[in-house]
């Protein structure tokens, strides 16, 4: 399956900026990306720091076969991929405290097979059509208020999980064998944070699609990590650059006519590019030190 | 009654799943003991302190530590790469207190503070962990124990790969935990510093022997613990021996 994405370049037909809080529908798109900026901003700088990216990208992946199997029965998208998404955080938490976790192979090995049986199950047994481009992509349009209190309830609770189990968190991933000597309940704590990413990237799902979740976990926390020195400003630019890029992604899809999830991948990946390279030349000039 | 020792090791054995590579470590230490634990590199040191910090589970026998020790690992397992300052470092140490669900009291920092202060860090509290020198981020550690308040210290080769500075700044801590009647265990390769202990460990591969140093820093016992790695400097009469050791490192 081949999907193609007509691109219109006409400069007319720029949008005005107001649009995307004038019409409904963008402004329901317009929120839930701020609310998955808070969850992703949040969540996504420990994720960074805890090298959970390609947990990340893969919780996001393996709900794509539910997905399919959910949109074809009429069952509810949300149960179906927060049941798979729980289901492997839950499994790589406990993998990885029996000395059996998941190494970047099998991750990728899950990554192929969740992608490939979604397209067989999409293609071959439930002839989805359209359907698999939003599921895999997102969309703009098509969000409800559903959508927005899930999205709402993630950033609510990465809002709490921050706030109450941060210091556990810095301190598990700095010293992960000195956190428990200090009374830190690690292992709880590790536990509640996969779990609060495959909540968020559930929540995510309907926004930017099953393949690109990572850009909303991923992308803002590594930009604000060339910037900042210590955690308290590593939380709020992560968030402040989710929230810039899901505008400006949302805005871009707009006008581009494209799925939301494209859009602010490419927009993070293009700013962490020009952000890494420009610090990087910096650092390059004599009597200028590396940020 | 005698008071429960502060650690002790009954019948022990460790491995790594192809047989141990320690056993027969049988040892009490009371609190308020200093211990040494002596022995070359593969001599078991760092497998019994992961024992002692419920890292490595025994093949056999026991280990009881007193409440939950300060550990300062001889390898750091720490991450450079954290966005946290030597003062953050110090401040998980008051994580022991129970609450670490809150952020930390002003009471809390200001022991922190006092941490650093006591290693000689208080300049670099805002510095980050990761642009440390390796002595300085030792001693970051050390804070982190310090503000930790534990009666037990863990300490596996404290002295390794630090500077001299850092060196002698260390032991004037250590020598102020052992007067305030903290009960130290310290790994080291040196066997001079050993004799200022009150009982020493003697590894290699099993437990050579144990108990104060006058009667533990033998000749014989050196030899068997140490082997050709020993360089007896002096013997003299009715003393005890001199001796250093040369360490073959496999990497």
């Amino acid at each position: 399956m081949i999907l193609v994405y007509s691109v219109g370049m006409d400069l007319a037909a720029i949008p005005s900026p107001v649009e995307l809080i004038e019409l409904p529908a963008t402004q329901i798109a317009l929120a839930e990306l701020v609310l998955l900026a808070v969850a992703g901003g949040l969540l996504g700088a420990f994720v960074v720091l805890r090298r959970l990216a390609f947990f990340s990208h893969a919780v996001g992946t393996a709900t794509f076969p539910g997905l399919v199997v959910a949109d074809a029965t009429g069952f509810s998208a949300t149960v179906a991929g927060l049941c798979v998404a729980v289901g492997y955080a839950g499994g790589v938490e406990r993998a990885s405290h029996t000395g059996r976790a998941p190494g970047d192979t099998a991750t990728g090995l899950l990554l192929v097979a969740a992608l490939a049986g979604g397209i067989i199950l999409a293609s071959d047994v439930f002839e989805s059509g359209a359907a698999v481009d939003r599921l895999l992509f997102g969309t703009a349009i098509g969000l409800d208020g559903g959508d927005l209190a899930l999205s709402g309830v993630a950033a609510l609770l990465a809002v709490a999980g921050t706030v109450l189990l941060g210091r556990a968190w810095t301190a598990g991933g700095f010293d992960s064998v000195s956190a428990p000597l200090l009374g830190v309940p690690a292992r709880r704590a590790d536990l509640l944070l996969l779990l609060l990413v495959a909540l968020s990237a559930v929540a995510a799902l309907p926004a930017v699609g099953a393949l690109l979740v990572t850009s909303i976990f991923v992308v803002p926390a590594a930009v604000a990590r060339l910037f900042t020195r210590d955690m308290r400003g590593l939380l709020l630019w992560s968030m402040a650059v989710a929230a810039a890029q899901g505008t400006l992604g949302l805005y871009l899809s707009i006008w581009l006519d494209v799925p939301p999830g494209p859009a602010v991948a490419v927009l993070g990946a293009g700013v962490y590019a020009l952000c890494a390279t420009g610090i990087g030349a910096r650092s390059r000039l004599p009597g200028e030190e590396a940020a | 009654m005698a008071p429960p020792p502060a650690v002790a090791a009954h019948d022990l054995s460790l491995g790594y799943g192809a047989g141990p590579a320690l056993e027969g470590v049988h040892f009490e230490a009371a609190a308020g003991t200093t211990l040494c634990v002596l022995g070359p590199n593969g001599g078991g040191k760092t497998t019994l302190f992961r024992a002692l910090i419920g890292d490595l589970r025994p093949l056999a026998g026991e280990v009881r530590v007193a409440g939950r020790p300060a550990y300062l690992a001889q390898t750091e397992r720490t991450r450079l790469d954290f966005p946290v300052s030597a003062l953050d470092v110090a401040l998980m140490g008051s994580l022991a207190s129970g609450r670490w669900w809150l952020p930390p009291r002003r009471a809390e920092r200001h022991a922190a503070l006092a941490a650093l202060e006591r290693v000689g860090l208080a300049a670099q509290a805002g510095t980050l962990f990761g642009e440390l020198s390796g002595g300085q981020r030792r001693r970051a550690m050390l804070a982190r124990a310090l503000t930790q308040d534990a009666a037990v210290l863990l300490l596996d080769e404290p002295f390794a790969g630090v500077d001299p500075a850092s060196a002698e700044l260390m032991t004037a801590v250590f020598d102020e935990l052992r007067s305030e009647g903290r009960t130290l265990l310290v790994s080291t390769h040196d066997v001079e510093s050993a004799r200022s202990f009150d009982l020493v460990l003697c590894l290699n591969g099993l437990q050579v022997a144990f108990g104060a140093p006058g009667e533990s820093l033998g000749r014989e016992v050196l030899e068997a613990t140490y082997g050709s790695d020993l360089v007896i400097l002096e013997e003299p009469p009715e003393r005890p021996v001199r001796a250093i050791t040369v360490q073959h490192h496999e990497h």
